[in-house]
């Protein structure tokens, strides 16, 4: 009976990797519904895929790269040109799906001459895309500088229509919940995952791609021997990917409704995880496109994990990301050594009994590894003062209007914070005669200041920190769980400016920190923490 | 059917010369269909590059090459390949990551209402593999998990099925191939012969060519030697031929006699005892004495430079032990080695010796630098007096120390290597082919020197294709034969002997 | 007629001089700005100590130099590290906390008294070298003893580095206010602080690498690592060696850049900083593939990525569409270095001698 196992997995053995990332995310998902009630909630579950829809249209165009032995770093910065692109022509009025062709044209250019450059001119992958990224992300600012909405119709049908699941509706309807749904993002990625995996094992090209990687670069001086166009067939897939970068930034925009050239930094490090994570190997010739969806499952129940567990800050995600990867890479490596070393005769009974160790070496390792991290931070939520059934903060929206009134009331600073470990919604006004007031909604506090210092501050903010120039700019993100989120309007002879940052994400800018850190000064508690 | 109509492939009058060295001088070969032409010659015999010549990767300076009664010149191996001469290599070029049945019909997978038919696939390979080669199995699987031998039965179906060929080079074939699978090799070979391809057996076992070839074509340093039916030439005169001696000549019992040295001491600086390694080189023993040189002789393919690689530590052996100047050696590995006063100067300079963007001066200094560590650096005044001091010594011809290596020519940058292994002062100097490529004069400086350093109490051990080289500089003769020690011979020895011992006990 | 007495100084052994292209390079960004940006060399002397575009160029680039000097011995042996930006993070993140441990109380502890801070400046400063020296030993071990491909390799701490850094803060930014600290990146005597810095890492590093033989296994292990280890070089301990040094110095390069900007943002901490390591470097002339390296034209490197920075703000271009115009030198270098146009200039060269 073992050794049927055994020959089953023999024959399969290029299936182990894509397996056990697929097992990995299931009994990670498993885990958390164990311990939190949450997540047992089928619509956690879709909202999986409705997150990550993005991750997972880049990551089949990744696979594809990776598999012909090279890597594209320029995705996360066609992704934020599109978002940036399709933002602002769609605020000038061009007409939605004319600007998303434009968008996957565009992709496709970049990466045709991304490509041009890797094939012909001989650069490595490597630095070919990276200057990719980079110019992507500079285009980006030519365009804009500052966050512009997406406000068009036709998008916000994209981007959060509901498509009921089949089957799911009529049971969570008759269990008195809300129909589970996902939006058609997720469905487009699917679409192209299922188109991927047709490629890859049922054309030509897909096989091509294949025979080009792998073995150290030696089998693509094979390919061409055996006479596949091994040019043409790089070009198309560098084509492919910028295609693929362009839909996820479109998907992104969808899901953020708005187009920034600092979003998606870092992602195509999550892309190339997923990608690993799937069983593909970053050397090329070897994996599976549908690996990479379990990849980015893996990615997703992390992010939800954290998310649920609450105390832990969102940058675990990253942290667990890159130890996984690890894990996979050196067991590709030494698998990979092993493999090139002699081909020594080895018994059933030596191989049955390395394979059965491996297995259960790695299946415990995952497993420990996940109860340890959330069972401890289980335990020790539990002398915290915070209820882990209210762990999520309900993020309240900036008083805008609030603060327009306080200013026009005569105010010179007003400083609304929101969010933080406490989930506050803290609202100050400092006034030119020294007086400063301060609300959360439910209290006021109010303390007074010299007022020399306040005309001190406002031109340190205007001179020295540049309030109101471009070095101070505005980005709004949702804030991660220790962060908080800063709305802060200075009115000062004549001009006016407001901007909102959010902590912990992006670049705030320095200026921006010394701001804060001067209002904060001066600024009085309110509610101090019991 | 005429001669000419014969002849399947003619190459006549071949001639290609590379920066100081005339690669081939005027060869011709003949093929005829359904004919089993076996090429050989040891090292330097030009046979790799006549058939880069007829495959495409280079061009010759003169001659033609007529194939199937026109002539041609291949621009490129996949020209080559779609005129109908195929080729396969010891290192298989295929993808072993793919199916068998894909590297068999990549570029020519059938198709069924647009996507790729694998069931029909998988049926084509396997027919094919079971037609021309008469082998059964799972062309589903990846190459990659197959034996060696059956990703050779793969790249040869691929070379029939889908380019049709007519000429069919076989480089090496069964250099990783254990009995059995040669056996399974030369059915295979005999069948394509019955359907007419001429197939050319590149091999250095002469066992294998007297097995399976009909004719039997001899280069030796560029030059043709001669093509000989097989049946009509012994093994010992084939040999002879080989390293370009002729037998004739010692019908008069003429005996050389090997250096005899008085300064060599009795006991023994290195001991192999039952050293070997599997598939490398079978247990054996071997002594060196200070003031000895030890000759290792053999031909190509006998396992020489395993054996180097073993007493100087780059492999590990399976059985047996050394030991150095009495105590077991407990570290193998190349500094182990240095620091103990072994050195090896190898046969591939190239990918094992020079490091070529590195100058002369530092490639010298590069060993003994080694052996002192990262923080006793020699000064710069001191490197430029070794390099000084050995440039002289060994005559290395170059501009300045100051030359990278790779600027030299062959000759000189094998100079460079020796330099550094003298520079080591060790008392074990194995030399692998120190002559290669070194001018006739200089040739017999590096014997005289080899004497000269043994006279100064080193061990050597001297290895060469060149047996003549090898007898002049030797005080005993150690003969390997396909991976195994066969014979040792001191005092006087008798050339045809040392020959037969090469062939083998039938001559 | 006889040449060779000549030969000492023609243009051909200029244009093989290692240094020329990157000089070259620079002297062209210069040339650039000496025309259109005026006052760009004005070097003004203020309470005794310079200060000018020109010394900003040096204060600004330290970062990048001080990471292309250990960047520089890592692509030297063949190898690549993405880590440095994240290593980067760790120890300035590092320093923070040593600094202002308030952060781990889940509050950002506006500190205002510029003579605080929580562990002596020595302590600070060591144990984040530490850290960083051990971010650099794990990328070591994983490339030379589990021969993990170096690109892959340090991608790992790439990807979860700045997750460690956010986590040494309790994902809060640490704000800097202690003085001495801010010394690093901010001090000036005559010359920027910095600039010592950057010169006392080079000296030790010339040091290590040439009165030693470690430079001369460097680069022969980064040539062919076969003939190397035939040659009984360890090759192993040379490429751990590289990548913790690259580690320290990355961490050096954190200390100075989060003191000159007063916290320590590990999300922000050198982005993008390890592509320009690698760029400074390989517009230093040193080859990707491994082997030759020289630490001067790596620094000749770094100068030109922040001259052409330094320049574009002068002129007034926006700080990120800088990336586009780094974009465009990438592929400038890269062409400039392929070798074909190499070839294609010394074929010039070479043909002007044989006249």
């Amino acid at each position: 009976m073992l050794r049927r196992i055994n020959d089953f997995v023999s024959k399969n053995r290029n299936l182990i990797p894509l397996v056990s990332t697929a097992l990995l995310a299931l009994a990670a998902y498993g885990v958390g519904a164990y311990f939190f009630v949450g997540m047992r909630n089928p619509q956690v579950f879709f909202n999986l895929f409705r997150n990550t829809s993005f991750l997972l249209i880049s990551g089949i165009g990744m696979t594809f790269v990776i598999l012909t032995g090279g890597i594209d770093l320029s995705v996360s910065g066609v992704v934020a040109l599109t978002t940036v692109a399709t933002a602002v022509l769609l605020r000038d009025g061009w007409n939605p799906w004319v600007v998303i062709l434009l968008m996957l044209a565009m992709g496709m250019t970049l990466g045709a001459i991304m490509g041009s450059f890797i094939v012909y001119l001989k650069v490595q992958p490597f630095i070919a895309t990276l200057a990719g990224m980079w110019f992507a992300r500079g285009m980006c600012f030519f365009i804009s500088d500052n966050v512009v909405g997406i406000d068009n119709y036709i998008f916000q049908i994209l981007g959060q229509t509901k498509i009921l699941i089949p089957g799911l509706t009529e049971l969570a309807l008759s269990q008195g919940k809300p129909a589970p749904y996902i939006n058609i993002p997720v469905i487009v990625a699917f679409l192209l995952l299922f188109a991927a995996i047709y490629v890859a094992h049922y054309t030509r090209f897909g096989r091509s791609i294949y025979a080009i990687g792998g073995n150290e670069g030696r089998n693509e001086q094979s390919a061409r021997l055996m006479g596949l166009p091994v040019d043409r067939t790089k070009l198309l897939v560098y084509t492919f990917n910028g295609f693929c970068s362009a839909l996820a930034g479109l998907s992104f925009s969808l899901f953020v409704a708005s187009g920034h050239g600092l979003y998606a930094s870092g992602f195509e490090l999550d892309v190339i995880a997923s990608v690993v994570m799937g069983g593909t190997m970053l050397t090329g010739g070897a994996g599976y496109v549908f690996g990479t969806f379990f990849g980015v499952l893996v990615l997703a129940v992390t992010q939800a994990l954290i998310q649920f567990i609450g105390t832990l800050s969102s940058w675990w995600t990253k942290i667990v990301i890159g130890v996984l990867t690890l894990i996979f890479i050196g067991v590709q490596t030494v698998l990979a050594n092993r493999k090139s070393g002699r081909q020594g005769a080895q018994t059933l009974q030596d191989a049955l009994r390395k394979r059965q160790r491996l297995a259960l070496g790695f299946g415990a390792v995952a497993v420990l590894a996940i109860l340890a991290i959330v069972s401890s931070t289980r335990l020790g939520s539990a002398s915290s003062t915070e209820n882990p059934e209210t762990a999520q903060c309900v993020i309240k929206p900036f008083r805008e209007a609030e603060a327009a009134n306080l200013i026009k009331d005569g105010a010179v600073i007003v400083y609304n914070r929101t969010a933080g470990p406490l989930c506050v919604d803290e609202l100050f006004a400092i006034y030119p005669d020294g007086r400063v007031l301060g609300n959360d909604g439910v209290n006021n506090v109010e303390s007074e200041v010299d007022p020399a210092e306040v005309d001190q501050m406002l031109s340190k903010i205007s001179g020295d920190y540049k309030w109101f120039t471009d070095a101070i700019y505005g980005r709004y993100l949702t804030p991660c769980r220790q962060c908080f989120a800063h709305y802060v309007s200075v009115s000062y002879r004549g001009q006016e400016k407001t901007v909102s940052q959010v902590d912990g994400t992006a670049s705030m800018p320095q200026g921006y920190t010394l701001t804060l850190a001067l209002i904060r000064s001066v600024l009085p508690e309110i509610n101090p923490a019991p | 059917m005429s001669e000419s109509d014969q002849n399947i492939l003619v190459m006549e009058g071949i001639s290609k010369a590379f920066p100081g060295v005339q690669a081939l001088d005027n060869v011709s070969l003949m093929l005829k269909r359904g004919e089993i032409l076996c090429l050989v010659g040891e090292n330097g015999a030009g046979k790799s590059t006549l058939m880069k010549i007829l495959t495409g990767v280079d061009q010759p300076d003169a001659g033609k090459i007529i194939f199937n009664g026109s002539e041609i010149q291949a621009k490129s191996p996949q020209h080559a390949q779609s005129l109908g001469i195929s080729t396969v290599y010891q290192e298989i070029n295929l993808c072993p990551n793919l199916s068998v049945a894909e590297n068999i019909l990549l570029g020519h997978e059938p198709h069924k209402m647009g996507r790729i038919d694998w069931a029909k696939m998988n049926n084509m390979a396997g027919e094919a593999l079971q037609r021309l080669l008469g082998i059964d199995i799972d062309t589903a699987q990846p190459l990659g998990s197959y034996t060696v031998a059956i990703q050779q039965m793969v790249a040869i179906a691929r070379a029939l099925e889908i380019k049709s060929a007519k000429v069919l080079i076989l480089d090496e074939p069964t250099s990783s191939l254990d009995v059995h699978e040669a056996g399974q090799l030369f059915k295979v070979m005999k069948k394509l012969k019955q359907e007419g391809v001429g197939i050319v057996f590149i091999t250095h076992f002469i066992g294998q060519v007297f097995e399976i070839s009909d004719r039997i074509t001899v280069l030796r340093n560029g030059k043709l030697v001669g093509t000989y039916g097989t049946a009509s030439i012994t093994r010992v005169e084939l040999i002879a031929k080989m390293i370009g001696r002729n037998l004739a000549e010692f019908d008069e019992m003429t005996k050389i006699k090997l250096e005899s040295g008085k300064h060599i001491k009795s006991d023994s600086v290195l001991q192999a005892r039952e050293l070997g390694l599997t598939d490398s080189i079978r247990p054996f023993n071997l002594d060196l004495h200070a003031g000895e040189v030890v000759g290792l002789a053999g031909l190509l393919g006998s396992g020489r430079t395993e054996t180097a690689s073993l007493l100087f530590g780059i492999d590990k052996p399976d059985t047996g032990d050394i030991v150095f100047n009495g105590e077991v050696i407990q570290d193998y590995s190349p500094l182990g080695s240095i620091m103990r006063g072994v050195a090896l100067c190898p046969e591939d300079r190239k990918a094992a010796g020079i490091v070529d963007e590195l100058t002369v001066r530092e490639n010298i200094v590069l060993a003994m630098q080694a052996n002192k560590g990262w923080f006793k650096y020699l000064s710069l005044p001191e490197q430029y007096e070794i390099a000084e001091k050995y440039i002289k010594m060994l005559n290395i011809v170059t501009p300045s120390a100051d030359q990278p290596v790779k600027n030299l020519s062959g000759g000189n940058q094998q100079k460079v290597i020796l330099a550094r292994w003298l520079a080591t002062n060790p008392q074990v100097l194995i030399l692998d082919e120190p002559t290669r490529g070194i001018d006739v004069g200089a040739k017999a400086e590096i014997q005289k020197l080899v004497l000269s350093l043994a006279e100064e109490g080193k061990a050597c051990v001297f290895i060469s294709s060149e047996l003549e080289e090898v007898l002049r500089t030797s005080h005993r003769i150690v003969v390997l034969r396909e991976r195994e020690k066969v014979a040792e011979f001191a005092g006087e020895v008798d050339e045809k002997t040392i020959i037969h011992a090469f062939a083998g006990s039938e001559s | 007629m006889k040449t060779s007495a000549r030969s000492s100084f023609t243009w051909r052994k200029v244009t093989e001089n290692k240094l020329f292209f990157p000089l070259l390079a620079l002297s062209l960004i210069l040339l650039f700005d000496f025309i259109f940006i005026p006052g760009f060399f004005a070097i003004e002397s203020r309470d005794g100590d310079l200060r000018g575009s020109l010394i900003d160029i040096f204060r600004n680039g330290s970062t990048v130099m001080l990471l292309a000097i250990g960047m520089t011995l890592v692509i030297a042996t063949g190898g690549v590290d993405l880590s440095v930006g994240a290593t980067m993070a760790i120890a300035a993140s590092m320093a923070g906390i040593l600094m202002n441990p308030s952060a781990l109380k889940n509050e950002v502890f506006f500190v205002t008294d510029p003579n605080y801070t929580f562990q002596p400046l020595w302590v600070v400063i060591v144990l984040s070298l530490l850290v960083s020296i051990m971010c650099g030993l794990w990328n070591g071990v994983l490339v030379a003893y589990m021969r993990i491909q170096p690109m892959v390799a340090t991608l790992i701490l790439m990807i979860a580095g700045r997750g460690i850094a956010q986590l040494i803060t309790n994902g809060l930014r640490v704000q800097i206010t202690y003085r001495p600290y801010a010394f690093i990146g901010q001090g000036w005597i005559i010359l920027p602080f910095s600039l010592y810095i950057v010169a006392v890492i080079l000296l030790l590093t010339w040091i290590m690498t040439r009165k030693t033989s470690i430079g001369m296994f460097i680069e022969s292990v980064g040539i062919n690592f076969r003939s190397s280890y035939f040659s009984g070089i360890d090759e192993k301990k040379i490429k751990l060696l590289v990548y913790t040094f690259c580690g320290f110095c990355a961490g050096i390069a954190g200390l100075v850049a989060s003191s000159n900007v007063k916290t320590s943002d590990a999300n922000n901490i050198g982005l993008t900083t390890e592509l320009d390591a690698i760029l400074a470097v390989v517009i230093g002339g040193t080859s990707m593939a491994g082997g030759r390296f020289s630490l001067l034209a790596s620094m000749i490197g770094a100068l030109v990525m922040q001259a052409i920075t330094q320049s574009m703000y002068a002129i007034g271009v926006p700080a990120f569409a800088l990336q586009a115009i780094k974009a465009v030198v990438v592929i400038l270098v890269i062409l400039l270095y392929s070798e074909q146009v190499r070839g294609f200039v010394r074929r010039i060269s070479s043909s002007k001698n044989e006249v």
